[in-house]
């Protein structure tokens, strides 16, 4: 990208400071303390209906997603302009992860379960904050199973166009069709890559 | 409200909600009934039966798929003709004579016996795409209709190859002029008209100016032209709906005599519907605003049922949040008195023809007022992407991305004429939750329902027997046997 930077001099996190599991901060988590690998990369095939009680399903609800993991799962996405990650940039935070209800809570694996993302781009006139958003989203449905809905918004004034953006990222149709436009697909992949 | 919950498994049929003693519709049973096959494995985003043929076209990746309503399995495919996804597809009404439109005409096509089937494709390629079906054209007496009922129900098909090579669609035409997705397309009654809806914000409405278009040998030439560009929303126009002309035409012809009878509806991700007509100078022009949503309009449909006291059919839109609204056209009861008179003393009046002929400041501003009349009981908890109301029952259905399928029903209180206000003249009624279904594709999101007709080897009464189909992300498309109590 030979264009100038939208933000040339952001605030980058060390990645020993980011959130994990070994890190101090479990007051920022629900549900038990678990690696539920098995969860967030599943296999491709969901059982529902009559399999519910199946003892595939009670695999399940021995390793419910938490925040951490959805943390996990977008906070190495890269960012756009910057050759470092969404966590180091402090654009996807650990406490403005909600999944509601908690997954630790649910014994049926079809119930709906609501992920709530607020980003903080890293400047408040960010022209890339949607295709940010559109990566993370992205990011989520591919790897969560399908009873979650993701919800992904920018946190409260933290943008200048924020209802715009968030309607856009909460379109179904539209996000369809933008991964159906070479140019931001590709920007996404290259976003993704460094997921792991 | 009574919320008729159903049984934990969805594989089961529901539990039956417990019996009111109010009227004659209290609950209703939606059992699943064998899903059609082959299954899509992939988003599919909406399923359009045919108006009278026992065929059904889903939209799901760059193509369409066509079930046989009677073997409820795959009946033809169209494909190659879009660089991108397949967002609509709509069925083109059987052509009268060229730009003919209405009742009239329709009878006159089917007289002929031209029985060409057409389709219509919108694509997130920002194109429209023509196709017709051309797998019958060897056989005598355009048998379409006959091979198609054949197909399935008491006779099975004797091949069994039911792909063969002969069942062709053809792409004939494609329309360009959207800058971006093509979100919504339909059919104005006669099929004179072809409305389009974009993410760029405008309505382009197309007129069939085919040449010889009552050929039998299907070999006419398909041509549109574009008559408006309509470009009054603020966001993306996500439905498109014409209303529809057996109910509209008679009173369009009475009460709204400077207005042709085509009257058009629009649903768009500015949170309003807008309703639109053509004028007496050819123009077609907005004559309502319907705000009241909270949310991006997902789409909407007009009231098909003929309503019992004659008036306007209603309009009904859903949305992301999370409702579903009724409208209905307030009439003037004095403005339309002294429309007609006006209407009759220009009959007498050879140099005054319509409003077209006076000074434009006499002209009546074209604008209608439309309230919002009902709002369905609250049953989902995220966007309504789907709501179908049956030309039968009257009743609606909805569904969305909770995965919710519900069956509302429409009482009247009995409290006629006791709403002094209420000049729009609507009997007071209110809805009612039949029964809700949830999950009704397991996890997935749900992009779609309809009425439907029955055909299948299990349908009572072939042809009048009404189902639910739901499509999905699943790929899934699932028809429900829906029982009223």
């Amino acid at each position: 990208m030979s264009r100038d930077l939208e933000n040339a001099n952001p605030t980058i996190l060390n990645v020993s400071q980011l959130p994990s599991r070994r890190s101090k901060r479990p007051e920022t988590r629900r549900g038990p303390d678990s690696k539920c690998d098995s969860i967030v990369y599943p296999e491709q095939h969901w059982s529902y209906g009559i399999n519910s009680s199946s003892d595939e399903g009670e695999d399940y609800a021995e390793d419910p997603v938490d925040e951490q993991d959805i943390y996990d799962l977008i906070s190495t996405i890269s960012d756009p302009e910057h050759p470092h990650t969404l966590g180091q940039l402090s654009v996807v935070r650990l406490p403005d992860i909600h999944l509601s209800p908690s997954p630790a809570e649910l014994s049926d694996p079809d119930s709906l379960i609501t992920a709530s993302i607020d980003l903080t781009p890293t400047i408040n006139h960010c022209s890339l904050a949607t295709v940010i958003g559109l990566a993370v989203r992205c990011r989520l449905e591919q790897t969560l199973p399908p009873n979650y809905r993701v919800d992904v918004r920018m946190k409260d004034g933290s943008h200048a166009q924020d209802d715009q953006v968030n309607k856009q990222l909460g379109d179904k149709e539209r996000v369809a069709a933008a991964l159906e436009n070479d140019t931001l697909q590709r920007m996404v992949d290259k976003m993704l890559e460094t997921c792991t | 409200m009574t919320t008729t919950t159903a049984s934990p498994s969805i594989d089961d049929p529901p539990a039956r909600a417990p019996t009111t003693t109010t009227t004659a519709q209290t609950t209703a049973t939606l059992t699943r009934l064998p899903s059609f096959q082959p299954e899509l494995y992939t988003r599919a985003w909406s399923s359009i039966p045919h108006p009278t043929l026992p065929l059904i076209a889903t939209a799901h990746a760059k193509s369409v798929t066509v079930y046989s309503l009677a073997t409820l399995s795959k009946h033809s495919a169209l494909t190659g003709g879009h660089a991108r996804s397949v967002r609509t597809v709509a069925w083109q009404p059987s052509r009268g004579g060229g730009g003919g439109s209405g009742g009239e005409q329709q009878q006159k096509s089917r007289g002929s016996g031209n029985q060409r089937l057409g389709l219509v494709t919108g694509s997130f390629d920002a194109t429209a795409g023509l196709w017709s079906f051309d797998g019958d054209r060897d056989r005598p007496g355009g048998g379409l209709e006959r091979e198609v009922r054949m197909g399935g129900g008491d006779t099975e098909e004797e091949d069994g190859g039911g792909e063969e090579d002969d069942k062709e669609w053809e792409f004939n035409l494609v329309l360009e002029g959207h800058e971006n997705e093509v979100k919504s397309l339909a059919f104005s009654p006669g099929g004179q008209y072809l409305a389009t809806s974009s993410r760029d914000k405008s309505v382009w409405i197309w007129e069939d100016v085919s040449a010889g278009g009552n050929g039998d040998d299907g070999e006419e030439e398909d041509e549109w032209e574009t008559v408006a560009v309509l470009s009054e929303h603020d966001g993306d126009v996500k439905a498109v709906a014409w209303c529809p002309s057996h109910l509209s035409n008679a009173r369009a012809a009475s009460s709204r005599r400077h207005y042709s009878h085509d009257v058009l509806a629009s649903a768009s991700y500015d949170d309003t519907v807008r309703i639109w007509r053509e004028d007496a100078d050819g123009e077609w022009v907005c004559v309502a605003v319907l705000e009241g949503h909270g949310g991006t309009v997902w789409g909407l449909q007009w009231e098909t049922k003929e309503r019992s006291d004659d008036r306007f059919p209603r309009l009904m839109t859903f949305s992301a949040d999370g409702s579903i609204r009724v409208w209905t056209l307030k009439v003037d009861e004095e403005a339309e008195r002294l429309e007609a008179e006006e209407a009759a003393a220009r009959e007498g009046n050879p140099f005054r023809t319509g409003f077209g002929g006076m000074p434009n400041t006499m002209r009546r501003s074209p604008r209608e007022e439309w309230e919002c009349t009902a709002v369905l009981p609250k049953v989902h908890t995220r966007d309504v992407y789907s709501a179908s109301w049956s030309a039968d029952t009257g009743l609606v259905a909805s569904t969305g991305s909770d995965g919710i399928v519900a069956v509302y029903a429409e009482q009247e209180d009995g409290t006629e004429g006791d709403n002094s206000d209420n000049s729009s003249g609507a009997k007071s009624s209110t809805w009612k939750v039949l029964s809700t279904i949830p999950r009704a594709h397991g996890p997935y999101e749900i992009n779609h329902i309809t009425w439907c007709k029955r055909f299948d080897s299990g349908a009572e009464r072939k042809g009048k027997e009404e189902m639910l189909v739901t499509t999905g992300d699943d790929g899934i498309v699932q028809p429900w046997q829906v029982q009223v109590q």
